[in-house]
């Protein structure tokens, strides 16, 4: 089952199971758009499960998307529905999932997902489901592992954006202000911005000064170098953004996400756009040299898997096989380098990988003298 | 949960909020009683609180006191609902996907009130003793009480036993619905109200369904079947205006002409967006899908009323933000 949010290559997850599952003579099932196959099968002209045959993924290619397609929600506790009496109501169907999975004669179920997904996933083993999770997340917040599988491809895809950014600027002779992905922590944008040569990064662990940033981005263009390039992650903490006159609507998402410090911080998660909205006005007013927000955030959802992510894909698949057939469910596979290891659900939910301040690339774009707005 | 009915008998509902002083549902000044559960699920909702059905766990962090107090991390808490993150201070965070079994009883530990439930289980003659309270100000700005909701019609019963109540009294009273709920449940309301005011959210099925989860068909059938059959009822169809959504010439002319010949339908309001609910996603966990949605300029709102207004044979200047 691949769970919500779409992240590039899957089909490498996918491949990696159904190989690694066919070996030990298993057979393998695919659920269709995460939960959706098996609790409203008859969206599906040709069935909501699809039998994952040797055939089949034989020639599936890795650098495709999902085969398996994903669902925009996983939540089987509270499925949105219209009722006989044409009323919309949410009604918890895990019972039903689980009779369903039963009555398909599935033993165990092997889910890629993220943060929340992992949490469905934990209620789920608690009621007696055989669950392996592998964890799947563009900003690379899944505590428990290293690298998410599709961490990779978003970082090299926001790598190459970043230095189209930056050679536009340098045409333009203007600051490029660009917003990455990344609402809880700033994986993303400091490493990628660290590879592109950015000026400045601002992500979501530091509180970033404005006034400061302005004061050292003045000090960089210079004639001879007259643009810039500022990466900023979408849920960069900017301190001085109640003067910048955010819309406090914007600030909800952050009281959302596990790094919000409420109402009264100054922790704002915006829109999509908006980081890098409020940062490049902010600056044009700041030091009086021109900007130009761009937004690269959805568009590193999609595209080709990375040679990494393609390996990390199938490791994580024949990860969780392997799990299984040592006999452990309720886990999460972690890629904890050289090791693939097997960490229970409950320790991995509840945590979010964020930037430490003792980070080795927080120290290296200090050595390369990025600012990072402290 | 408050104390339990002295007449066991009578119907009990479940009450989001109680609020007195308002001006804006109904005539003269009112109390309005809004009732948990609704039936549509529009990507504007205002009012997420009140859509589920049963009482459910609210959080306002900013009353936290943080890791000192911890007492939400332990019994009888459900596991894994609160936590804090390793090396990081402020208010605890919360697992909204574990919260299910938290109720009145654990959120009355928080010793805050970080915690509490949205909706309460009442009985008619508690509501009603909380709406008399202001009895003399209805009496002489000709208000009374308003139910609303989320969908007061899904608690029939208990709507038309308090309207009955309220009459008695000497209470003036009015809904507000969608009336997406079978014509069973109207039926029972209606014969005890004085005004109705209902949403015409959108007129094209498809479109009504994309925004609010379900088509109108039935919707609109309930209103026809209400304005006919109950020729003694005020109703006030209202359309709550969301740019991109139902803010156009196009909508406002569908309700005219659905309207404009039944006669007890005395007038159309519009009910400009605001962004007013945002705070109650926050405390609710959710994430409010209509992020980008902006509130109508004043021209639209002018134009769109001036339309109104000529179809009722008024002259007026329209006031946007008289609503
Ligand atoms: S019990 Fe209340 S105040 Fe204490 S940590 Fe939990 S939410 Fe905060």
């Amino acid at each position: 089952m691949v769970g919500a949010g779409f992240v590039p290559g899957m089909n490498a997850v996918i491949k990696g199971v159904a190989l690694a599952a066919g070996h030990l003579g298993w057979e393998v099932i695919g659920i269709r758009d995460g939960f959706e196959g098996l609790l409203r099968p008859e969206r599906y002209a040709e069935g909501g499960l699809l039998h994952l045959a040797p055939h089949l993924i034989e020639n599936l290619d890795p650098s495709a998307g999902s085969l398996l397609g994903q669902s925009g929600r996983v939540d089987p506790f509270h499925v949105r529905q219209i009722d006989a009496d044409e009323m919309v109501e949410e009604v918890d169907r895990s019972d039903e999932l689980l009779a369903k999975l039963k009555a398909e004669r599935i033993d165990a179920l092997i889910s890629v997902v993220g943060g929340q997904g992992l949490t469905i996933l934990y209620k789920l083993h608690a009621k007696g489901l055989n669950a392996v999770c592998i964890p799947r997340a563009i900003e690379n917040d899944v505590a428990a592992t290293l690298v998410s599988f599709g961490f990779n491809s978003a970082l090299s895809f926001t790598i190459e954006m970043l230095d189209k950014a930056r050679q536009a600027a340098q045409a333009a002779g203007k600051i490029a202000v660009v917003e990455v992905l990344g609402s809880q922590t700033g994986w993303l944008a400091l490493q990628s911005g660290i590879a592109a040569g950015a000026d400045a990064v601002l992500i979501p662990e530091v509180p970033c000064d404005l006034q400061k940033l302005a004061a050292k981005l003045k000090e960089k263009m210079t004639t001879r170098r007259p643009y810039g390039l500022v990466v900023v992650a979408e849920g960069a903490n900017l301190v001085d953004n109640a003067k910048a006159g955010t819309d406090k609507a914007s600030t909800l998402k952050a009281s959302l996400a596990p790094l919000a410090l409420g109402d009264n911080s100054s922790h704002v998660i915006q829109r999509s756009g908006q980081a890098a909205e409020t940062v490049a006005n902010r600056l044009q007013l700041l030091i009086a040299e021109e900007t130009f927000p761009l937004v690269v955030g959805p568009w590193a959802r999609a595209g080709t898997p990375t040679a990494v992510d393609r390996q990390l894909g199938l490791a994580y698949g024949a990860g969780a096989v392997q799990a299984l057939n040592t006999g452990q469910t309720g886990v999460m596979v972690a890629f904890v380098p050289p090791d693939i290891r097997f960490v229970p659900l409950a320790e991995a939910i509840n945590k979010v990988r964020t930037v430490p301040p003792d980070n080795e690339f927080r120290r290296t774009a200090q050595s390369l003298g990025i600012c990072l707005g402290n | 949960m408050s104390n339990p009915s002295t007449t066991p008998s009578a119907p009990t509902g479940i009450v989001l909020n109680i609020q007195r002083y308002c001006s804006h549902d109904g005539p003269g000044i009112r109390t309005n009683v809004f009732l948990k559960g609704c039936s549509l699920r529009c990507k504007w909702c205002g009012n997420p609180e009140s859509i589920r059905v049963k009482p459910e766990l609210s959080y306002d962090p900013k009353k936290c006191k943080g890791r000192e107090c911890s007492l939400c991390l332990k019994d009888p808490f459900p596991k894994g609902a609160f936590y804090f993150t390793e090396g990081e201070e402020g208010p605890v965070k919360v697992n909204w996907d574990l919260t299910s079994g938290c109720d009145e009883a654990s959120c009355s530990l928080c010793p805050t009130g970080a915690l509490e439930m949205y909706g309460k289980t009442m009985t008619v003659d508690e509501v009603l003793n909380e709406v008399e309270k202001d009895a003399s100000i209805y009496r002489t700005t000709g208000g009374g009480i308003t139910l609303s909701g989320g969908e007061c019609m899904l608690q029939p019963d208990f709507s038309a036993a308090l309207f009955g109540g309220a009459h008695q009294r000497g209470i003036n009273t009015a809904v507000e619905t969608a009336c997406n709920v079978p014509w069973t449940n109207i039926e029972k309301v209606l014969p005890h109200v004085d005004t109705m005011l209902h949403d015409h959210k959108l007129t094209i099925p498809e479109r009504h369904k994309k925004w609010t989860g379900v088509g109108n068909e039935r919707i609109l059938a309930n209103f026809k079947r209400a304005y006919e059959t109950f020729p003694n009822v005020d109703f006030i169809a209202r359309t709550p205006l969301i740019p991109g959504v139902n803010a156009d010439e196009e909508h406002i002319r569908a309700v005219l002409a659905f309207i404009r010949p039944h006669k007890n339908v005395i007038d159309y309001e519009l009910l400009p967006y605001h962004r007013f609910g945002l705070g109650k996603y926050e405390y609710l966990g959710k994430v409010y899908e209509l992020d980008d949605y902006k509130t109508p300029s004043d021209e639209v709102v002018k134009h769109l009323q001036a339309i109104i207004d000529e179809a009722f044979g008024r002259t007026r200047q329209a006031d946007p933000t008289a609503k």
